[in-house]
């Protein structure tokens, strides 16, 4: 047998590690979560909420693809967002009917739309300077919502477009009881989103893990190194970029699904999407994948109960009217935290956990 | 020059001198953002927080003296502009001082956290303006003398349009003879290449950086307050609004260039004016696709930063 590279008996070493570890059990324990939550919380609230996390954390696992492994940090991925929900809108609303047909084709639409409009952004802005693409990203987003919101006919203006879902997703459809469940369409369109979204984030892991996701972080962490190396660093950001955007239209038209409304203030609020996946992708960690899903349920949450928080605060401090204030501006809140996390924890919760398991483990070592 | 494109002499003119007076309005905002980034190689996303700081104090101090604002002397109408513009740069200035020192300092030599973290205190800037002088949109005055129009020969110009030409006429004139005459911007420069090796040489490299940051900060401060005269509103969010401006010609001239970003400003000042008078619908997204196209065929901008 030849002898093994390092990298070979590292990797190797890994798979060896990968259903054992503890962090395996806590990614299964997360999805059983998930598929139980219908379960255990039958509320309106609380199933709203749990597939919101879900659908957020894919895209900020999509926006992390971006910035975490390729250092790109792009602000039109709130607009790729809002394009995927009014594709769907459009073809299950506005220009269509609700049939299976039309919302495979919806989310075939946002692809092409996305593919095409991904390669144009990357063409123009990547040839200098990554820092470009930030700057070109966020003048096509605010030509965006100009043009949403010029473009009324087209796109319904500010009254937006209603969404039906086909079949056995609509609202008004009922299977029965089961396990004290009611079984709507509302409850079958949770599965079925979630599944997308579990099957959109297995696909940006194997990506990450792949060649293809090493040369990204090869160029992450060096470009002159990787150019060296003799990679076309151009083309790869592109292919990067494009998979994120692609994903990121993808799960805009599952928001649009679930919300069932498209309107400019929902899905084309882009800055105000943007800012909540820059600030779930900083909290939960760059460059981790599953750091979105701490993000996304952390920031979600806090936003989902930030009334009654305000209720509470208002009722045990009646007097207290600077603290008030504060709540009632919890964006200086979030945007306190995410300076102090970028300057002391710049790898998120996930990023730190992990390098204090992987010192614990190397002061174990040494330690016998 | 610009072909008249079926406009009357008249019209011709009097949209240049809007296009002229939008131009060194968007100078002033673009300026800062370029100085910033030639001279220290950090790119401010909080330059239009600062932007609608400037604004908001400005907006104070024609409140606190509305006396001065409302009198019909040019004297007094004079003088409140000047100590507006004074108070608006000094307190942005100072803000800019604090940022620097606090945040920005941590992430010299990493574009993707200075975009991170002046991006986080764009969100605590804005914030914090709506707390100290509320969410609405407030309007804002102009002093007396200020308004109204010159009629010469038939051509309408409005008097604080040709005030923010001279300002911004001025403004360049100061900006390229410290430029060129003091070895100010070469000293940052290697400052940024080797901090070592500059302050071998006996040059306090930290107080420096910290006094461009400012400096680009007070020219944020002109920015928002003069463009708040000019459009009579201040809200919290415009800084981002003219923030995108400013990215678009500093992107069109050349990122890092003073020149550029004048060359620049008054392309995107012209264009708009001619195409909101021509087309009005289309009027948006010109900018940017003329921002679009120079990238295409140059992508480094008109006047790219000597490097």
């Amino acid at each position: 047998m030849t002898e093994q590279t390092p990298v070979q008996i590292f990797r190797s070493d890994e798979k060896r590690k990968q259903y054992s570890s503890g962090s395996f059990f806590l990614r299964i324990a997360i999805l059983l979560l998930f598929l139980l939550v219908p379960f255990l919380f039958p509320s309106f609230k609380t199933i709203d909420l749990a597939i919101k996390i879900a659908i957020f954390a894919t895209l900020v696992a999509s926006f992390d693809i971006m910035l975490g492994y390729t250092g790109i940090l792009s602000f039109g991925h709130g607009m790729f967002f809002g394009i995927g929900a009014y594709c769907v809108a459009f073809l299950l609303g506005k220009y269509g009917s609700p049939s299976y047909a039309n919302l495979i084709l919806g989310l075939l639409l946002a692809t092409m739309v996305a593919i095409v409009l991904a390669l144009l952004i990357s063409f123009i802005s990547l040839r200098v300077k990554a820092i470009f693409f930030a700057m070109v990203t966020l003048a096509l987003a605010e030509l965006a919502i100009v043009l949403a919101n010029k473009l009324s006919g087209f796109t319904g203006g500010e009254d937006g477009i209603s969404i039906s879902l086909p079949g056995i997703f609509s609202v008004a459809f009922n299977l029965g009881e089961f396990m004290g469940l009611d079984v709507t369409g509302r409850i079958i369109s949770y599965y079925l989103i979630l599944f997308i979204c579990l099957a959109l984030f297995l696909m940006m892991i194997r990506f990450t893990h792949s060649p293809l996701g090493r040369v990204l972080q090869a160029i992450r962490d060096n470009e002159q190194r990787a150019v060296a190396l003799g990679y076309k660093t151009f083309i790869f950001q592109t292919i990067s970029i494009t998979f994120g955007c692609v994903l990121a239209t993808l799960t805009g038209g599952l928001y649009a699904m679930w919300v069932g409304y498209v309107n400019p203030e929902s899905s084309l609020e882009v800055m105000a999407i943007m800012l909540n996946v820059l600030l779930m992708v900083i909290i939960g960690g760059m460059g981790t994948l599953y750091g979105g899903i701490v993000g996304a349920a952390f920031l979600l949450t806090t936003q989902t109960f930030l009334p009654d928080l305000q209720k509470l605060a208002k009722d045990i401090l009646p007097q207290a009217t600077l603290l008030h204030n504060v709540f009632e501006r919890w964006l200086l809140l979030f945007g306190i935290l995410f300076i102090l996390v970028v300057i002391f924890f710049p790898k998120g919760v996930i990023g730190s956990a992990r390098e204090y398991i992987a010192k614990r483990k190397r002061t174990d070592l040494a330690s016998p | 020059m610009v072909p008249l494109l079926g406009m009357s002499g008249k019209t011709y003119l009097t949209l240049t001198i809007a296009g002229l007076a939008m131009g060194m309005l968007l100078f002033l905002v673009a300026s800062g953002v370029s100085i910033i980034f030639g001279l220290m190689d950090v790119l401010n996303f909080a330059h239009g927080a600062l932007f609608a700081w400037g604004a908001y104090v400005g907006f104070s101090v024609f409140k606190l003296l509305r006396n001065w604002v409302e009198a019909p002397s040019v004297l007094e109408n004079f003088g409140v502009f000047l100590i507006a513009i004074l108070a608006a740069m000094v307190a942005v200035a100072v803000l800019g001082i604090i940022l620097e020192r606090v945040l920005v300092r941590r992430v010299y030599g990493n574009h993707l956290f200075q975009i991170l973290i002046t991006f986080g205190a764009t969100i605590v800037l804005v914030e914090l303006i709506r707390v100290f002088w509320g969410p609405n949109d407030e309007v804002m005055s102009v002093p007396l003398t200020f308004q109204g129009n010159w009629d010469i020969f038939d051509v309408i110009i409005q008097r604080y349009r040709l005030i923010c030409i001279i300002i911004g006429i001025i403004l360049y004139a100061v900006i390229q003879l410290i430029l060129k005459k003091t070895k100010l911007s070469t000293i940052v420069r290697a400052g940024v290449e080797n901090r070592e090796m500059v302050q071998a040489m006996g040059h306090n490299i930290f107080l420096l950086f910290t006094g461009v940051f400012a400096a680009g900060a007070g020219l944020a401060a002109l920015g928002g307050l003069a463009m708040s005269i000019f459009s009579l509103q201040v809200y919290p969010d415009m800084g981002s609004t003219y923030l995108l401006f400013a990215f678009i010609v500093v992107i069109i001239g050349g990122l890092g260039s003073v020149t550029g970003s004048l060359v620049g400003a008054l392309i995107v000042g012209l264009s708009y004016n001619y195409v909101a008078y021509l087309i009005p619908w289309a009027a948006a997204g010109v900018n940017i696709l003329i921002m679009i196209l120079i990238l295409l065929i140059r992508p480094t901008g008109l006047f790219p930063a000597g490097k």
